[in-house]
């Protein structure tokens, strides 16, 4: 069968042709792919996304930074409920692929998680991008001056640690309170998921940015 | 003065009849009577003893001790003399019974004798129970011991007396001279310390019935060791003849004795015990000649040597000879005083003497002198290998967003290799647009390349661009030291050579010297064969030369030089 998808339903041509092998089974139909919108049989989805109290100021400031991409590139309607605090996903008729509307879900998701639009974008782009969370509870249990300082360990001076991190592994990390939030490919999440355990346990940063370089060394060459 | 004597004699018998428990209290009359009463004695006495220094008894403001030195002073010849007197009448009996038929003197003397005896007991008993009192009261009953005492030795001294007298009158059959000087001779070996051999359970008894009266004797007069032995002898002597005194004085005795302390004469009279078993010994070996003879002598020592060893044997050892001791075991410091031996395992301190000190400052100074001060150098590792580059983490926040930086690696990897058009092609028209600035790519380049082509019109239609010279040279990341090889730097270039790139030869090579006859004349026929080769050629190079420049002369001249000089050689 050809690779190139046929632009034109093709009724049954071929027909005639297999007359002369009565023997032979009746040919193949050839469909046109089906789209979007036929692949659930005419339904409309929805995907509802809520807005965390803190995300509300953001999510106005950059509306129009997010709705641009949705709507034209995605083709996927997009509201605000006020009332309900959620960001509403509609498909339209013409929305070209069936995963548009989860991806355009995730980038809503992502930036309401605390990623800025220029990094959750990456997931509408990207399919291979992946959001973990996990909180710092998962990997140690902290109380009081411990949990500050561990926090403090994984953000550095200034965020440097954990720009460090993101320059070196591609990716995006949210630090919200004690939820962890990272943003990248698999193996990269991976590998951040790592030093920033290695740096809850206690680690010192130069420890976790020498291990990150042996790391990413090797990734370098590869994608 | 006989109203004095009176008194006196009054005092004394005011004395005697005193009652004991008056003499606890201190009372002046009665300190009055016992010095009158002791006026009275020592001047009565005062005749049996010439040689005392004071004519009578000094009382008058003198204290107590005083008095009592003066008729300690008194007394003390005067006891001496007695005991001789005693010891003669203990050889000769038959004197005593002179004094007793010496008339009714003799019967009142005896009863003298007796009276005094039993108030020397009933005086004893009441001193012995005195004796606890307070010291003004021992005064007191040493005086008054002194009065009894005196009046003993007064009865003895008048016995004594009129024995003397009766001797130095009368040389009869009873008394001799020579049996005097005897006795005599006798009595003063015995003062030296020999004594009579007697059995000595006989003597034994005698000392203990007789060593009670000589205990309470020697209480109050506080004799020497010698006195001690001479009252024994003169108690022993009057043990011996004096049988009814010495039952008399028995019962006395017991009759103290029951009223006496039993311990306190018991405690002396072990203690005389002792000492009497000591004099016995000394008794029996004195006994013998003169002296203890020189075997005598030897086997004392010998004996005391033995007692000695004896002795410590079975003593507990000292602690140096006890094996493990330790510091519990035996005295403080004890270790001390003893040189002890032990392995020192460590070597002794340096002893620091000047010169020493002086060496070491001279090392020092020579040291600082020359700068070797022995540093510790860092040992540079060679730098064989590239340092390897340290890709630097940065720690700023990024200003492309996460899309751009995956975009990078994007167009890299997988829409680059691919023309813009075909990647068209192959992404589904429907799918997401990632290529929407690969559009404006497109239009970039579409663009350039009508620029290219407006520029190239502008110079010749030959133009060639620069011819692109691809070196293929092998960079090797590698120090520009490390080509050069490696070898110590005293090895001369000349020597970096191997032996076979220096020569190259085959076949055995041989000196001279080697040679033998045979191979040198092929050596030498060799060489011929070859200078006979290059001479030809040589010449038929010049021939060739003549003949191109085309002259006979020369030729013809040349021709017969040739053949000459080919000869010659």
């Amino acid at each position: 069968m050809s690779t190139e998808a046929p632009t034109s339903m093709e009724t049954e041509t071929v027909a005639s042709e297999t007359k002369l092998e009565s023997n032979t089974l009746p040919p193949k139909p050839k469909f046109e792919p089906l789209k979007a919108h036929e692949m659930s049989d005419g339904r409309i989805q929805f995907r509802k996304v809520s807005v965390p109290p803190h995300r509300y100021s953001p999510l106005k400031k950059y509306w129009m930074d997010i709705y641009r991409p949705i709507y034209e590139q995605m083709k996927i309607d997009i509201r605000m409920n006020l009332k309900a605090r959620k960001v509403e996903l509609k498909t339209r008729s013409d929305t070209p692929d069936v995963s548009n509307l989860q991806k355009c879900a995730d980038f809503v998701q992502a930036f309401m998680l605390g990623f800025d639009v220029p990094d959750a974008i990456a997931l509408l782009r990207l399919d291979e991008l992946y959001v973990e969370s996990f909180e710092i509870k998962d990997v140690k249990t902290l109380r009081g001056e411990h949990l500050s300082r561990a926090i403090g360990r994984l953000s550095g001076k200034g965020g440097k640690t954990k720009f460090a991190i993101e320059n070196a592994t591609k990716t995006r990390i949210v630090i919200a309170d004690t939820k962890i939030h990272i943003l990248g490919s698999f193996a990269n999440i991976k590998i951040v998921r790592d030093s920033l355990c290695s740096l809850i346990l206690g680690s010192p940063a130069g420890k976790v940015y020498s291990k990150l370089r042996q790391v990413t060394a090797r990734l370098a060459e590869r994608f | 003065m006989a109203n004095s004597t009176e008194t006196a004699v009054e005092s004394l018998h005011h004395i005697k009849s005193t009652e004991p428990p008056e003499w606890l209290v201190p009372k002046q009359e009665l300190s009055q009577a016992v010095r009158a009463a002791s006026k009275l004695l020592f001047s009565s006495l005062k005749p049996y003893c010439p040689k005392s220094p004071f004519d009578q008894l000094l009382t008058e403001g003198f204290d107590a001790e005083q008095i009592w030195q003066q008729i300690d002073l008194q007394s003390q010849p005067l006891l001496s003399s007695l005991r001789r007197e005693v010891k003669k009448f203990e050889k000769h009996p038959e004197e005593i019974s002179k004094l007793k038929d010496g008339g009714v003197g003799g019967g009142e003397k005896k009863k003298v004798l007796v009276q005094i005896e039993t108030d020397n007991v009933v005086n004893d008993d009441e001193d012995d129970d005195d004796m606890d009192m307070d010291e003004d009261e021992d005064d007191e009953e040493e005086e008054d011991e002194e009065g009894e005492e005196e009046e003993k030795e007064r009865g003895t001294e008048e016995e004594g007396e009129n024995e003397g007298e009766e001797k130095g009158g009368i040389e009869d059959k009873f008394l001799k001279i020579k049996e005097l000087q005897e006795y005599l001779e006798e009595d003063e070996a015995r003062e030296f310390g020999l004594k009579k051999k007697k059995a000595k359970a006989e003597s034994k008894k005698e000392e203990e019935d007789t060593e009670e009266e000589g205990d309470d004797d020697e209480d109050e007069n506080e004799g020497s060791e010698d006195d001690d032995d001479e009252a024994q002898e003169e108690e022993d002597g009057l043990g011996l003849f004096d049988g009814n005194d010495e039952e008399d004085e028995d019962d006395l005795e017991n009759a103290s004795r029951k009223k006496n302390k039993s311990s306190k004469e018991k405690a002396k009279s072990r203690d005389m015990l002792e000492e009497d078993s000591g004099s016995d010994y000394e008794q029996d070996v004195d006994k013998r000649k003169d002296g203890p003879s020189k075997h005598e002598k030897e086997l004392d020592k010998l004996r005391s040597k033995i007692e000695e060893m004896e002795k410590a044997n079975l003593d507990p050892k000292v602690w140096t000879m006890r094996g493990e001791v330790t510091a519990a075991q035996r005295q403080k410091n004890s270790a001390l005083e003893v040189d002890l031996d032990f392995e020192h395992n460590v070597r002794p301190a340096p002893v620091i003497t000047e010169e020493v000190t002086a060496s070491l400052e001279d090392l020092i100074k020579t040291r600082i002198s020359e700068g070797l001060f022995d540093d510790v150098q860092k040992a540079r590792t060679s730098s064989s290998k590239a340092p390897r580059e340290i890709k630097e983490l940065d720690e700023s926040k990024s200003k492309k967003g996460l899309a751009e930086v995956y975009e990078v690696y994007m167009l890299r990897d997988f829409i680059l290799p691919l023309n813009v058009e075909e990647f068209v092609q192959k992404t589904d028209p429907a799918s997401a647009p990632l290529t929407f600035s690969d559009e404006l790519k497109k239009e970039a380049s579409m663009l350039f390349k009508k620029l290219c082509l407006k520029l190239d019109a502008l110079s010749h239609f030959h133009f060639t661009p620069k011819p692109v010279v691809e070196d293929m040279s092998i960079q090797t990341n590698v120090p520009a030291l490390a080509m050069e090889e490696v070898a110590p730097m005293a090895v001369s270039d000349a020597a970096m050579l191997a032996p076979e790139e220096v020569f190259s030869g085959k076949g055995d090579i041989k000196e001279e010297a080697e040679l033998t006859k045979a191979e040198r004349k092929r050596r030498r026929a060799n060489k011929k064969r070859k200078f006979k080769a290059e001479a030809a050629k040589r010449m038929g190079k010049k021939a060739r030369q003549m003949t191109t420049v085309g002259n006979n002369d020369e030729g013809l001249y040349c021709i017969p030089i040739l053949p000459a000089i080919v000869g010659g050689s």
